[in-house]
C-alpha cells in the first residue's frame, strides 16, 4: 500500500509542532526564584540580599591604600556570595545612582571575572540578560560610576590658593592649586540584587531545602 | 554441550576484563571527582575568608525610633542640621538601614568572637565628634561594686560615637564594634587595637595600618627603661607620634599569633576569659602578664619567652598568682 502525501496536512502537522516546540520553551524558560534569597547567601551589605526595596545598601571599596589619591582610582564594589555553585542568566540591579559598572562572577580558577559590562545607564532597575551562562558562587558589582560622582567632585576639589609664609611673618598669596577634601567618587546606593537561573524540577526541590 | 560451554567460558574471560577496566575507570572518576570537590571547598574556604560577608538580620528593627535587637542609634543635634538629614523622612530611611547593617555585623563578630556583649550598644551619629571628623570612638563605661563579698565589674553601657564622614567606612564599623565586644574584658590598650586592626583588614578589608614584616630588630621600639613602647600606649585619643608605629606593631603581633596558632586562637582565649570570669575581678585594666597568662593557655605553651624577646615586661603567672593579686587588692580597697 503506498502512502499518500497530503501537502495542507504535512503544513498543519508542521505548523503545530512548530507551536509546541514554542510552548516547551516558553514553559520550560520560567525563570528560577531569586538566587539571591537562599538560606546561607551573605552580600557585603545585608540591604543587598532583604528582599525589601525600601532598605537601601551601599558598594564599598574594599581595597585602601591609606593615601586619598592613590584611593580615587579605587573603585568600590557590591559582593553577593552564594553558599554554592547556580547557573546565573539574569541579574536584576536595583540602584538610584548606578550609572557604569562592571559584574565580575567567581570562577572555578578561584577569580573573577567579568561576565558583563554597562557604560551608560538611566533606568532605576537595571534587567541583565547574560548571552552566556555564569555558573558561579559569586557576583560581585564594580562601580565605575555614578549620577552623583560629578557632584562630589565639584565638593571635594576645590581650587584654593597656595599661600605662603614670608621669613618676616607675613603672608605672600601663592599660585592656584587644586586641594582634595574628600572623596571624587560616591558609593553606589543598591536596594537589591537579585540573581536568576532557569526553574527546573532540580533547582526547586534544592531551594526548597 | 562442550562447545557452548567453551562459549560461555570464553565470553566470561573476554566480560571480567571489561569489568575491570569499567571499575577503575569508574573508580577513577569518583576519586577525580572527590578531588574537584575537595578543591572546590578549599576555593570557596578561601573566598569566604578573603572578605567580611554579611547575612540578612533575623532581628526587629524598629526605624522609628531607632532601635533593634542589639542596638539604639540617634542622630546628635550638629547632624541634625545637616542638609543631608535635616528631614525625619531622611534621619528614619538612613536608620533602618544603618540598623539593619549593624545588626548583620552583630552577627558575624559573634560567630568571629564566640561571644557577644550582653548590652544595648548606642550610636550616636554626628557630623564631628569633639571638634573632629576623623576618628569614632568607642566607651565602654562600667560600674563597680561588691557581690559575695568580692569586688566586681559590671558593663554599664557600651556607647559608639561616629562622626558620619567615619561611619561611612564600613571598615571603620568593624573596628569600633570590635572594641565594643572585646573591651567587656577590659584587655590592655595595645591588644584592644591590635585586635580591632586585624579584624578590620583581614575580615573587612578596610584597613589602613600595614603589617610590619617582623617584630624585631628596626620594628621594634623601647622606651628608656628598654620596655615596648605599646606598653605605655594610651588609646587612640593619645597625641603620639608613635601611634601609627603602635597601630602597626599591635596589628602585626596580634596578627603573628593568630597565624601561628590557628584562627581560632582568639576565640580560644576569650573562652577561657570568659570560664573564668576574673577579668570581672581585677582593678583597672588587664596586664599583659595576665593576658599573656590565657594566651599561654590557649596556644598550648609558655608565651612568656616570646612576650619577653619583645621587650615586654610580663612574668609567667599561674592562677593561684593572678588570685593572691584580686584579694590583695579587694583588701587595700576595704581598707
Amino acid at each position: 500500500m503506498r502512502a499518500k502525501f497530503s501537502v495542507p496536512r504535512i503544513c498543519t502537522s508542521f505548523l503545530l509542532g512548530l507551536m509546541c516546540l514554542c510552548y516547551g520553551c516558553v514553559i520550560g524558560q520560567k525563570w528560577s526564584q531569586n538566587y539571591a534569597l537562599l538560606p546561607g547567601v551573605t552580600a557585603s551589605d545585608p540591604a543587598f540580599i532583604d528582599n525589601k526595596l525600601e532598605t537601601i545598601g551601599q558598594s564599598q571599596r574594599k581595597k585602601s591604600s591609606g593615601s586619598a589619591i592613590t584611593d580615587l582610582e579605587i573603585p568600590s564594589e557590591a559582593i553577593i556570595h552564594l553558599p554554592g555553585k547556580k547557573s546565573i542568566y539574569r541579574i536584576e540591579i536595583h540602584s538610584t545612582n548606578l550609572e557604569e559598572f562592571e559584574v565580575q562572577a567567581f570562577n572555578s580558577r578561584g577569580e573573577w571575572e567579568k561576565i558583563y559590562d554597562q557604560r551608560t545607564n538611566k533606568d532605576r532597575v537595571i534587567d541583565i540578560r547574560l548571552s552566556k551562562v555564569a555558573t558561579t558562587s559569586g557576583i560581585k558589582v564594580v562601580v565605575r560610576r555614578t549620577t552623583e560622582d560629578a557632584g562630589l567632585r565639584r565638593k571635594n576639589i576645590q581650587l584654593d590658593r597656595e599661600n605662603v609664609e614670608t621669613s618676616d611673618g607675613r603672608r605672600r598669596r601663592g599660585r592656584y592649586v587644586y586641594h582634595l577634601k574628600g572623596p571624587t567618587t560616591a558609593l553606589a546606593k543598591i536596594a537589591e540584587i537579585k540573581l536568576y537561573g532557569y526553574a527546573t524540577a532540580v533547582s526547586d526541590q534544592s531551594s526548597a531545602e | 554441550m562442550k562447545h557452548k560451554n567453551r562459549l560461555h567460558l570464553t565470553t566470561l574471560w573476554r566480560v571480567i576484563p571489561a569489568l575491570l577496566i569499567a571499575g577503575i575507570v569508574f573508580n577513577g572518576c569518583t576519586a577525580l571527582k572527590e578531588a574537584q570537590q575537595r578543591r572546590e571547598k578549599r576555593i570557596l574556604e578561601e573566598r569566604n575568608a578573603s572578605t567580611l560577608m554579611l547575612k540578612r538580620p533575623n532581628a526587629t528593627i524598629d526605624a522609628q525610633s531607632g532601635k533593634s535587637d542589639h542596638y539604639t542609634l540617634k542622630f546628635a543635634e550638629d547632624l541634625q542640621g545637616h542638609p543631608d538629614f535635616d528631614e525625619a523622612a531622611e534621619r528614619e530611611e538612613f536608620t533602618h538601614n544603618a540598623l539593619i547593617y549593624m545588626e548583620s555585623l552583630y552577627e558575624a563578630m559573634h560567630e568571629l568572637f564566640g561571644f557577644q556583649p550582653k548590652h544595648k550598644i548606642h550610636v550616636t551619629l554626628h557630623d564631628a565628634y569633639r571638634g573632629n571628623r576623623l576618628a569614632a570612638f568607642t566607651s565602654t563605661e562600667y560600674r563597680s561594686g561588691m557581690s559575695d563579698g568580692r569586688y566586681v565589674k559590671f558593663i554599664k553601657s557600651i556607647h559608639m560615637d561616629f562622626p558620619m564622614q567615619m561611619y561611612e567606612k564600613h571598615g571603620v564599623r568593624v573596628h569600633e564594634l570590635t572594641h565594643a565586644f572585646t573591651n567587656i574584658y577590659y584587655i590592655p590598650v595595645w591588644f584592644s587595637e591590635g585586635i580591632a586592626v586585624l579584624i578590620q583588614t583581614e575580615y573587612a578589608q578596610g584597613g589602613l595600618h600595614p603589617k610590619f614584616d617582623g617584630l624585631q630588630g628596626a620594628f621594634l621600639r623601647v622606651d628608656l627603661d628598654g620596655v615596648n613602647q605599646l606598653e605605655s600606649w594610651g588609646g587612640h585619643t593619645e597625641n603620639s607620634p608613635l601611634t601609627q608605629w603602635r597601630y602597626r606593631y599591635a596589628y602585626t603581633l596580634v596578627s603573628e599569633l593568630r597565624k601561628k596558632y590557628g584562627h581560632d586562637f582568639y576565640i580560644r582565649v576569650f573562652e577561657l576569659m570568659e570560664a573564668d570570669g576574673l577579668h570581672q575581678r581585677l582593678a583597672g585594666n588587664m596586664k599583659t602578664s595576665f593576658l599573656v597568662y590565657y594566651f599561654s593557655q590557649a596556644a598550648g605553651e609558655d608565651l612568656v619567652p616570646f612576650f619577653r624577646k619583645l621587650h615586654f615586661r610580663v612574668r609567667k603567672l599561674t592562677k593561684e598568682d593572678i588570685l593572691k593579686q584580686i584579694e590583695m587588692d579587694s583588701q587595700n580597697r576595704r581598707q
